[in-house]
């Protein structure tokens, strides 16, 4: 194969990686401050790309026409949205349920999902078919032999690393994050220490939620399509993410997030039939990951009241 | 008192004998079917084909000369065999519903084929276009009134070689429609032998991401990509095949023969070849008159490619159930034996196997956001070039 | 006097209490079945719902079940018989039968489940999977070879039970959210391996030979004398022996002293293992078991709806079945039942909201986990005295 060939792979890897990274740091997210898989994660993602698709098409209504503009202001109104979306989740649907076994609660978001999928579907008008989402990046690219390297992958990568690269900033360096990672670590301690619980949990879910409003313009630009569906793969996938790198860690889910996408390309690569065994290949190296790191790679430091 | 009483009189007998009158013109209820995939991402076409059996319905409904009165009972197929095949159970299992129009998807109409000759439930299938689904079995209860796929591909393989390209990488999907589509274009090309096949992908019908594929295909630097599957994939495919500069020629079937693709792509759509049996609906026989009453009713969709023939069949039923009655084996029997009969589609008829022949094929291409016919396209004249053009 | 006293504090509830229950539910199913007209289904929804808080609220509800406590196997004998009269009610009518044949098989499924999760606390989110495994062993095995289909169904649990022992290393080892991504992956897994697959059909599916037992073809209507039966009844009389065999079989394992020892593994697992149980043992039993009884239940299905195909075993129906245990009361057999009638039944009937049958179906769960936890029949405490009554 030659290096051109290779790179282009190499890209459509990251691209995937990066997607799916955003989406694992949410689920890792939720789960360090409350203990709690939001099953309706993936389906956040497709809610908060179809706000997007729902906003460009109130600002072309409006008259605004540039690409630029359109972007920044979709981005916004989706993250924004979807950060309240994320917050009225937390506040009635799963904090009251703490107390109840785990099932409850993955049950629960579960179900919460399938109603936002349902949702989308039935309600935005003609939410069944798929839709097609505007291009808004600039479409130049160079042609480097067999590779096309594209400028709106380039931004698109960027803008994720960048995003991600904040979280961490924010998380690390500010006193937000300090009260964050504090309640992920001990809840009772943190609130002992003056640090208002509840407020924070609602501020995790919609940071988080955020994120997943950004995945989900992402995905949008990147394939200029969205449909109901796309959230429900991309959240069982963000999920086994996060758990191949380990919840509660970032760093973990970022990992996770780039080594499935790297199972995906590695899988259509050698694999004869193109990209149909990818998913047999990438979930089956999952279930074998979680025989051999019962909590995932980036061991979770677990101690267990008996 | 007694002109008053005689005027009562008078006039309830009147109202009596309007009121047995009309019980007199009361027609018997019959109730025929329409299975269609009604949501999903071929939804315009089913919608389409649904507003067509419900136009037929309701002109006969409006003729007083009509025997029945029909109620058409709708089912959504989704284009999923396995709903189908529910749904397709639920019409056939209830006793009342004597006959039915079904299908767009090829991969449902062939799913349901033994569960219509279980019920012995007769229909016709106005838009799949799988040889499979009327010649695999003879099942006297399955019919068509659209064409095969087999002479799609000829015309298509024709045009090809023709235009002078020699490398062609196939995708299709893998339902029996796509496989069936990549079965009968192989066979032609090879028949021709101008062209040859570097690569044949096969992808599910709800695939996203088709990078991996394309990938590989670059690669192998193909004149033309053909497509054998539906409009959902044919936009994904086309448009990550500009992500990835990839300058083939999309040269595609019966399955994006809608306006869907062109909403889907704008101005990527530019170029597209498409080919299907049949001519476009204005150059039906009966094509002005549907087009007439079809934009009469209002309705929210256009009929898309298959309505006429939607039409058509239903229409053809109605006429079958006036015949001989609401009874499934009379119809069963009855069209077993069609030989000319006119319909807006032209002259049908049904062979052994009960499907109907029809000879023209029409080839599209994509100009300027429509669909036009090849040769009265600029594309032909040589005014405009598609990639690689000679 | 104290064996008088004793007497008094164990006698036994009456019987007719529970059979006023039975016989009043399945009444009230026989109406909601033959209910055609969609005012009169929700009005009896209504009247349902109102009549079974009324109970609630006038305390018939707890003799009832105090009643269905002790008399337990006769009154299961009379739920047989409520079923057969249920069958002979509706019995030309094939789309109810087939309706009805859901629920019995359903339930053997979440049965199996019950197994693995209510007693075990084993997660399985791929229980469709696993009854996906029992209908293409039937569809391969019914097409292929000659072996009797009774022995197909045996071999369909095997099956299930064998593919499942692949998982059993991880779900083994991980607990909690890890053992849920287990089986989660598992079930995208196996939909998408069917799909790609040629040999099993891809995602066009395979035809089902229908059941054949000692000669007797199940796929033909019966005719005795001048009453005709849908053949669905011959599949009727097997799904409701396999509910009778599977229901019992569970029964007295909960009873037992394997079910003593899955309760405690469930409960506590650390302190189980400080007892001397043998955990991995246990969960390995369950499991398989399990897994078993759902590959039976596919297997029936695969040949009772003759139709097999990857969309038909999807997450989204695993997730169906782990919310008709969760709604049913985890643990509680008869709770199964009627979640699944619940489940199955209504949205069919409510052709209304077809469309909207997920997301209503969704909301519901989440309404019964925030606000009744437990299930509409909670799973009573075990009771470790035959005869004693918290």
């Amino acid at each position: 194969m030659d290096v051109g060939l290779f790179a282009q792979y190499v890209m459509n890897g990251l691209m995937l990686g990066m997607m799916y990274a955003l989406v694992a740091v949410g689920f890792t997210l939720f789960f360090g401050v409350l203990d709690v898989i939001k099953f309706s994660h993936g389906d956040v993602v497709t809610v908060g790309a179809f706000t997007a698709l729902a906003a460009f098409a109130g600002l072309h209504a409006l008259g605004f026409n540039s690409p630029w503009l359109d972007l920044v202001v979709m981005l916004a109104i989706a993250m924004m949205a979807m950060a309240a979306l994320g917050m009225l989740i937390a506040r009635y649907l799963v904090m009251p349920l703490r107390s109840a076994p785990a099932l409850n609660t993955l049950l629960i978001t579960l179900m919460l999902g399938t109603v936002l999928r349902e949702s989308v579907r039935l309600f935005y008008p003609q939410g069944g078919n798929p839709k097609p989402f505007p291009a808004l990046l600039p479409r130049n690219s160079i042609d480097l032999g067999s590779f096309n390297l594209r400028l709106d992958n380039l931004l698109m990568l960027a803008a994720g690393g960048l995003v991600i690269v904040g979280l961490q900033f924010l998380l690390n360096r500010t006193k937000l994050g300090l009260a964050i990672r504090a309640v992920a670590q001990d809840e009772e301690t943190a609130r002992t220490m003056g640090i208002n619980f509840t407020a924070i949990v609602l501020i995790t879910f919609a940071i988080g939620s955020g994120l997943a409003a950004f995945a989900g313009v992402m995905n949008g630009l990147y394939y200029n399509e969205i449909n109901f569906g796309i959230g429900l793969y991309l959240g069982v996938i963000g999920f086994s993410a996060a758990i191949i790198g380990g919840l509660g860690s970032i760093y973990g889910a970022i990992l996770g997030g780039f080594l499935f996408a790297g199972l995906q390309t590695i899988g259509t690569v050698l694999l004869p039939f193109a990209s149909a065994y990818k998913d047999v290949f990438a979930f089956a190296v999952v279930i074998a990951i979680m025989a051999w790191r019962p909590t995932g790679l980036i061991q979770e430091k677990i101690s267990e009241r008996v | 008192m007694i002109r008053t009483g005689k005027i009562i009189t008078a006039g309830l007998m009147a109202a009596v004998l309007a009121l047995a009158a009309g019980d007199v013109n009361a027609k018997d209820k019959v109730k025929v079917g329409f299975i269609g995939p009604l949501t999903g991402g071929v939804a315009v076409n089913g919608i389409g084909g649904r507003n067509s059996a419900d136009l037929a319905v309701k002109l006969r409904n409006a003729d007083s000369k009509a025997k029945y009165e029909y109620e058409l009972v709708v089912l959504d197929d989704e284009c999923k065999p396995n709903v189908a095949v529910q749904v397709a159970t639920k019409m056939a299992a209830d006793k009342d519903i004597i006959a039915a129009a079904t299908h767009y998807c090829s991969a449902t109409a062939i799913a349901t084929v033994d569960t219509y000759h279980k019920f012995g439930f007769p229909v016709i299938v106005w838009g799949a276009v799988l040889p499979d689904i009327t010649y695999r079995n003879k099942y006297a209860e399955v019919h068509r009134v659209n064409g095969t796929m087999i002479n799609q591909n000829d015309a298509n393989a024709d045009l090809i070689s023709n235009l002078g390209y020699k490398t062609v990488a196939v995708i299709h999907d893998t339902t029996d429609y796509g496989k069936g589509h990549n079965e009968y274009f192989s066979k032609a090309l090879a028949k021709i032998g101008k062209a040859k096949i570097v690569g044949t992908f096969g992808v599910t019908a709800e695939q996203q991401d088709f990078t991996a594929e394309l990938t590989q295909i670059k690669a192998l630097n193909p004149d033309v990509i053909y497509f054998g599957g539906l409009t959902p994939i044919g936009v994904r495919i086309r448009s990550q095949m500009d992500k990835l500069g990839i300058k083939a020629v999309f040269d595609a079937t019966s399955g994006i023969v809608s306006d869907a693709y062109i909403q889907g792509l704008g101005p990527l759509a530019e170029g597209t070849l498409a080919f299907r049996e049949g001519a476009s609906t204005e150059k039906l026989p009966g094509g002005k008159f549907f087009m007439e009453k079809y934009n009469a009713q209002k309705y929210d969709n256009p009929p898309e490619a298959y309505g006429a023939f939607a039409y058509a069949a239903m229409d053809m039923i109605l006429n079958t159930i006036e015949k001989v009655g609401p009874d499934r084996k009379k119809v069963i029997d009855d069209l077993g034996h069609v030989i000319d009969r006119d319909s807006i589609v032209g002259k049908i008829t049904f062979d052994d196997h009960g499907q109907n022949t029809v000879a023209m094929i029409t080839k599209y291409v994509i100009q300027d956001g429509k669909f036009v016919e090849w040769d009265e396209s600029e594309y032909a004249s040589g005014k405009r070039k598609l990639p690689g053009q000679k | 006097m104290a064996e008088g006293a004793a007497k008094g504090e164990n006698a036994r509830a009456p019987l007719w209490p529970g059979l006023a229950a039975l016989a009043a539910a399945t009444v009230y199913l026989v109406a909601l079945l033959a209910a055609e007209n969609q005012a009169l289904i929700i009005s009896l929804l209504a009247a349902g719902i109102a009549a079974v808080l009324t109970a609630a609220w006038l305390r018939l509800l707890d003799r009832a079940s105090h009643s269905f406590m002790d008399h337990e196997d006769a009154l299961g004998g009379f739920a047989v018989l409520a079923a057969l009269s249920v069958a002979v009610f509706f019995h030309e009518d094939h789309f109810v039968l087939l309706l009805v044949i859901t629920v019995l098989l359903y339930t053997v499924a979440t049965l199996g489940l019950n197994i693995q999760f209510g007693y075990a606390g084993v997660l399985n989110f791929a229980g469709a999977s696993f009854f996906g495994i029992g209908a293409y062993t039937s569809a391969v095995l019914n097409a292929h070879t000659a072996i009797p289909h009774l022995v197909v169904l045996a071999i369909g649990g095997v099956l299930a039970a064998l593919i499942g022992s692949l998982l059993l290393l991880p779900v083994l080892r991980t607990r909690g959210h890890y053992a849920a991504v287990v089986t989660i992956a598992f079930a995208l897994l196996f939909k998408t391996f069917l799909e790609v697959n040629d040999v099993l059909g891809g995602p066009q599916g395979m035809q089902v030979p229908g059941m054949k037992i000692f000669g007797w073809t199940f796929n033909d209507n019966i005719e005795i004398g001048s009453i005709s039966l849908s053949f669905y009844m011959n599949y009727y009389v097997v799904s409701l022996l396999l509910l009778v065999g599977a229901f019992v079989v569970v029964r007295r394992l909960e009873r037992s002293w394997i079910g003593l020892n899955l309760d405690a593994l469930r409960l506590d697992e650390t302190a189980a293992s400080c007892f001397g149980l043998d955990v991995v043992r246990w969960k390995i039993t369950a499991f398989l078991i399990g897994n078993f009884i759902i590959g039976i239940a596919g297997a029936l299905f695969g040949m009772v709806g003759s139709f097999v195909a990857p969309n038909n075993y999807t997450f989204a129906d695993s997730l169906i079945l782990v919310s008709i245990l969760l709604l049913g009361g985890i643990g509680n057999p008869w709770g199964l039942i009627v979640a699944t009638v619940i489940v199955v039944v209504v949205p069919e009937k409510l052709q209304t909201i077809q469309e909207y049958r997920f997301l209503l179906y969704a909301l519901l769960v989440i309404a019964v986990l925030l606000f009744r936890p437990e299930g509409l029949l909670p799973r009573p405490i075990r009771r470790y005295f035959p005869g004693w009554r918290p």
